[in-house]
């Protein structure tokens, strides 16, 4: 994160909110955590009591019609739905006289049937006995038709149950408490650098420049508060010595015009020639008003935006199995897949023709133009009723999202255009990524809470906040300063530069196939099948933005230096494949985590380093095409990556299993960062091998 | 999934209402009680007592002419007669023979020969479209309306499997009796969508006339054929000797089905999923009631079972076959038990 120069006031606000917040929000959690816990103890004996009596009772029933107890037909069936419809309970036993487990649902028989035959239930009373074995709190109530004691039935709790459940609510509330935070810090840079920051600097460059006799400009923008006042204070005095120097400028005139003494001439030329020397003025009659672009003030909109796109990142597969399984006699696989991969097709599709649209109409109204489709297309998702509408509004969602990100990012370039553009693209990163750690995070605790329809009404809202604050923001700021169309050339040359080529699709297409097929599409629904709650798989997911956040910067450093750049890259490909490749030997959840940090580290590490490799490789190309449509270029192209990556992962469910998809889908992302590591090892890497390419 | 289906919706009927009978609000007392002529076949049973004691419930006064043919169709023709001198109200009749000979099939019927100025109810009528006496279920197109009461064979069929699996189906049947016939072709048909096979063996004919002694022999080979369950069919000569059938099953350790709840209540069949009489007759009185009091046209009245079905198992034969019912089936069946301990 860029905190600018203003970072120990940012420092300072931030501790202040995490003190105004945390301290509130950690009382009142502790406080309901403490009563749900002391409520729930009671409850949960009462409910085993009655499951167990209810059951005791219908094979009190069974026994009492003849039935011997150890002959019982379908007690596993009966005892599924009681199971099924109380999570807490773990199992349900029936035990004869002497303690032998005669049918049993849920739980291994070794670990209760040496307790219950050492158990002395023969007294037990109708209450029934409670007893700790192992991780489970077992109630044996007796069956004894006629009084005549013939079995026992056992109703199973976890003792960890009531745990467990405190922390998933303390998981869910300390997410909740770190997006706020987030949130809130993100709207403290905005406020802070729109209102403070941003007009001081302003003033700053001003009086800078004045300093350096340059009083051709005057701070524009300013509010109707303390610094709005002090820069107008600022604009008034250099429009005071403006007015002083054209006046001082008619008068020399004038005593050019009317005195012929040639010396007084002189005198006044020289005056006039230091004072040009010196100073300098406007020369359209009246100081310019200076405004500035700051690749900060998109951050909170952007930053809006994207959390609204993340809030489904956890789930959408699910919801799409939840609203249709049928389309076109396609598996049910290729159905979750489809969505993901039409909408990241769309954003494909959407991208040169918003890049279009930006030059013609700049990027706050192709920002605004791109919220329209955004907004409709979370509310349709939200009310779809089967897959093909689903689909569509997903397919909506990808152009308004293609259309705001990529009207961010020209804002951003705008916005740096003499300054540091790397540090510009720093603040679009970090916004993309702050957002998509609170966004997937918060999206599965508010999907558990309010369900999966009302999540997407709440990511509408976001993009609508989104738009409420760009439309107020940029309208004060100056008209996008018009960017010379770059001239579009046959970007589809570029592949005939094999190292370009190389790059893309041995690097670049692979690890977008792995974020999309793996932790997008895969991820959600093989968590959900080990019987995961939405708010678990989302904090799962979280680790790839968490991992990346601190890779980032560190590789970006590397980055630098041109000699570890194909390196990294290549390190990348491999760590995220061979992550993939983990669940072949490692139990599922643990192979899956690594899986998914391993994502993490691997795009943390490459991503930097391979934007940073376009210049170097495609030094001609970039001359001649521009960068601009080069990079371009080469969005598209891992966008590619993306689309087909759910549904190669889709198309492997069927021959392999869930699992068996995430080691093919691992195989193919590894054996091509194997080729891309062989490649680039072989021809060497390096800054001089391609100046010398340059100067062939 | 069928299996839990099946369950559910015994579940759900256990809630819903006995029968159709709405909150009728009580009608006037009459002076003179509406005059019903039923006609029985095999004497006063369980859905004649469901008849009457809807009357009696809803307080609606009524004076029944009953009149049993005791299996013998040749009296029929009396009471025809009869009921037309009584000038009665309203003609009631039990089964398929006596509907059918009373108020005659709708290719047949004959207003010298049958009933039809005087409307009438049905009740036991295993095919009411089958056996010709309405065209379709939603209306009978003349002056008679009445009730069905077989469950539909695919349901029967789930029952038996939410039993045990069923992969062989065996049926011991009269070839003389449509009702019979007709269930072996529904049977063998589903089961080619359901995957089973059946054994369906006829009782031997002797002199045009089903042979009862032939009964356990035909069993006996319909055990050996390897079947899982002994279905029997709505078959008036089957229900009249189901003892020896029922003895003959138990005798061959072979389970049995029952369409109809005589078997499984008055013998020893082991289960059957059936609507029971009593609840038929109240229905049939509901739509008497439609036509006495409220008026009703028959033909606007359409014909159709209770909303409750039954799920009968007999215990007695459940302990002497130590083939015990599933926990799930237990919970929700009707259990015929009359030696039940405290």
């Amino acid at each position: 994160m860029k905190l600018d120069s203003s970072r120990s006031l940012l420092i300072r606000l931030f501790i202040l909110a995490v003190v105004v917040l945390v301290a509130p929000m950690t009382l009142i959690s502790l406080r309901a955590m403490g009563e749900f816990e002391q409520g729930m103890n009671p409850e949960m004996d009462k409910k085993a009591a009655a499951i167990g009596r209810d059951v005791a009772a219908q094979v009190d029933r069974a026994v009492g019609y003849g039935i011997p107890v150890d002959k019982l037909v379908g007690v596993e069936e009966f005892f599924a739905p009681v199971l099924t419809a109380n999570p807490e309970i773990r199992y349900l036993a029936i035990t004869d006289k002497i303690g032998r487990v005669l049918f049993l649902r849920g739980a291994e028989k070794d670990e209760l049937e040496p307790h219950y035959q050492a158990a002395d239930l023969e007294m037990s009373s109708a209450e029934g006995i409670k007893a700790s074995i192992g991780t489970y709190l077992d109630l044996a109530l007796p069956v004894a038709p006629r009084g005549n004691l013939i079995a026992h039935v056992h109703v199973g709790f976890d003792q960890g149950y009531v745990v467990s459940k405190l922390h998933d609510i303390l998981y869910d509330v300390l997410v909740v408490m770190a997006a706020s935070l987030i949130i809130a810090f993100e709207i403290l840079l905005f406020v802070v650098f729109f209102n403070v920051t941003g007009p001081l600097k302003l003033v700053g460059e001003v009086v800078e420049r004045a300093r350096h006799g340059d009083l051709s400009h005057v701070p524009g923008g300013a509010s109707g508060d303390e610094v709005g006042r002090f820069v107008r204070a600022v604009a008034a005095s250099i429009r005071n010595v403006d007015d002083l120097y054209r006046q001082l400028m008619a008068y020399i005139d004038e005593v050019r015009t009317a005195h012929f003494d040639k010396g007084v001439v002189e005198k006044v030329g020289d005056v006039e020639a230091r004072i040009s020397f010196q100073f300098r003025f406007s020369n359209t009659g009246k100081p310019l008003v200076l405004h500035q672009r700051r690749a900060t003030d998109i951050r909170l909109p952007l930053f809006l935006f994207v959390f609204a796109e993340e809030l489904s990142r956890a789930f959408m597969p699910l919801y799409v199995r939840e609203v249709g399984q049928s389309l076109f006699g396609l598996s049910p696989e290729m159905i979750m897949a489809l969505p993901i991969a039409v909408f990241m097709a769309c954003i494909a599709l959407a991208s040169p023709f918003s890049s279009r649209l930006i030059d013609r109409l700049g990027a706050r109204r192709v920002f605004l133009i791109g919220l329209v489709p955004a907004i409709a297309g979370y509310v349709m998702t939200g009310a779809a009723v089967g897959v093909i509408d689903l689909v569509l509004w997903r397919a909506i969602t990808g152009l308004g999202y293609a259309l705001v990100t990529m009207a961010c990012q020209s804002y951003i370039l705008g916005a740096n255009h003499h300054s540091n553009r790397s540090q510009g693209m720093g603040v679009f990163v970090g916004a993309v990524l702050t957002a998509s750690i609170c966004g997937t995070a918060m999206g599965g605790v508010l999907a558990e809470r309010v369900g999966f329809r009302a999540t997407f009404f709440v990511s509408a809202v976001l993009v609508l906040l989104a738009g409420i604050v760009i439309s107020h923001m940029l309208d004060s700021a100056a008209p996008p300063a018009a960017v010379a169309p770059q001239p579009r050339r046959n970007t589809m040359r570029l592949f005939t530069n094999w190292r370009f080529s190389v790059l893309m699709l041995f690097a670049a297409v692979p690890s977008k196939m792995a974020l999309t097929g793996f932790l997008f599409f895969l991820v959600p629904v093989i968590l959900t099948q080990g019987d995961w709650q939405v708010a678990e798989i989302a904090r799962m997911v979280v680790l790839y933005p968490l991992v990346m956040v601190v890779v980032l910067p560190l590789a970006a450093r590397l980055a630098e230096y041109p000699g570890w750049r194909i390196a990294l890259v290549a390190l990348g490909g491999l760590i995220g494949g061979g992550g993939l490749l983990t669940s072949l030997f490692l139990p599922s959840e643990l192979s899956m985590m690594i899986a998914i940090a391993a994502l993490g580290l691997s795009h943390g590490l490459s991503a930097s380093p391979q934007l940073a490799m376009i210049p170097d490789l495609c030094w001609t190309e970039c001359r001649n095409m521009g960068q601009t449509n080069v990079l371009a270029f080469v969005r598209l192209v891992e966008r590619i990556g993306s689309t087909v990556g759910p549904l190669l992962a889709a198309a492997f469910i069927p021959v392999w299993g869930v699992d068996g998809a995430v080691v093919a889908l691992g195989g193919v992302v590894l054996a091509m960062a194997v080729l891309f590591a062989g490649a680039s090892l072989a021809y060497g890497t390096g800054p001089h091998i391609e100046a010398e390419e340059d100067l062939a | 999934m069928r299996r839990r289906d099946i369950l559910a919706g015994l579940a759900g009927l256990g809630a819903a209402a006995a029968c159709a009978a709405p909150a009728v609000a009580a009608p006037e007392k009459r002076a003179k009680p509406f005059r019903i002529y039923m006609a029985l076949f095999r004497g006063w049973e369980e859905c004649a007592q469901g008849f009457k004691d809807y009357f009696t419930n809803q307080g609606i006064p009524v004076e029944l002419i009953v009149r049993d043919a005791a299996q013998d169709k040749s009296k029929l023709p009396e009471f025809v007669a009869e009921a037309k001198s009584l000038g009665v109200d309203l003609v009631f009749t039990w089964g398929t023979t006596v509907t059918q000979e009373m108020l005659g099939t709708i290719d047949s019927v004959d207003p010298t020969k049958h009933i039809t100025h005087i409307p009438a109810v049905f009740a036991i009528v295993s095919q009411p479209v089958g056996s010709k006496m309405v065209p379709n279920l939603k209306s009978s197109g003349r002056n008679i309306t009445g009730t069905s009461y077989l469950v539909p064979i695919e349901t029967q069929v789930n029952l038996i499997q939410s039993y045990r699996p069923l992969n062989r189906l065996g049926i011991v049947y009269n070839t003389l009796e449509k009702n019979s016939v007709g269930a072996v072709d529904e049977l063998t048909e589903l089961g080619k969508q359901m995957n089973f096979t059946i054994s369906a063996v006829p009782v031997d004919l002797v002199d045009g006339k089903p042979s009862v002694t032939t009964i356990p022999a035909k069993v006996a080979k319909v055990k050996a054929d390897g079947v899982d369950f002994l279905y029997i069919p709505p078959d008036t000569f089957l229900n009249v000797n189901r003892d020896i059938l029922t003895q003959a099953a138990l005798d061959q350790k072979l389970p049995t089905f029952a369409a109809a709840e005589n078997p499984v209540l008055n013998s020893m069949a082991l289960f059957g999923g059936v609507y029971r009489y009593y609840t038929v007759g109240q229905l049939t009185a509901y739509k008497a009631e439609q036509i006495l009091v409220h008026k009703k046209a028959p033909a606007d009245i359409p014909i159709d079972p209770p909303k409750r079905l039954s799920l009968i198992i007999n215990m007695p034969v459940v302990r002497q076959l130590g083939f015990y019912p599933p926990m799930n089936l237990l919970g929700l069946a009707e259990i015929n038990d009359p030696d039940a301990r405290p």
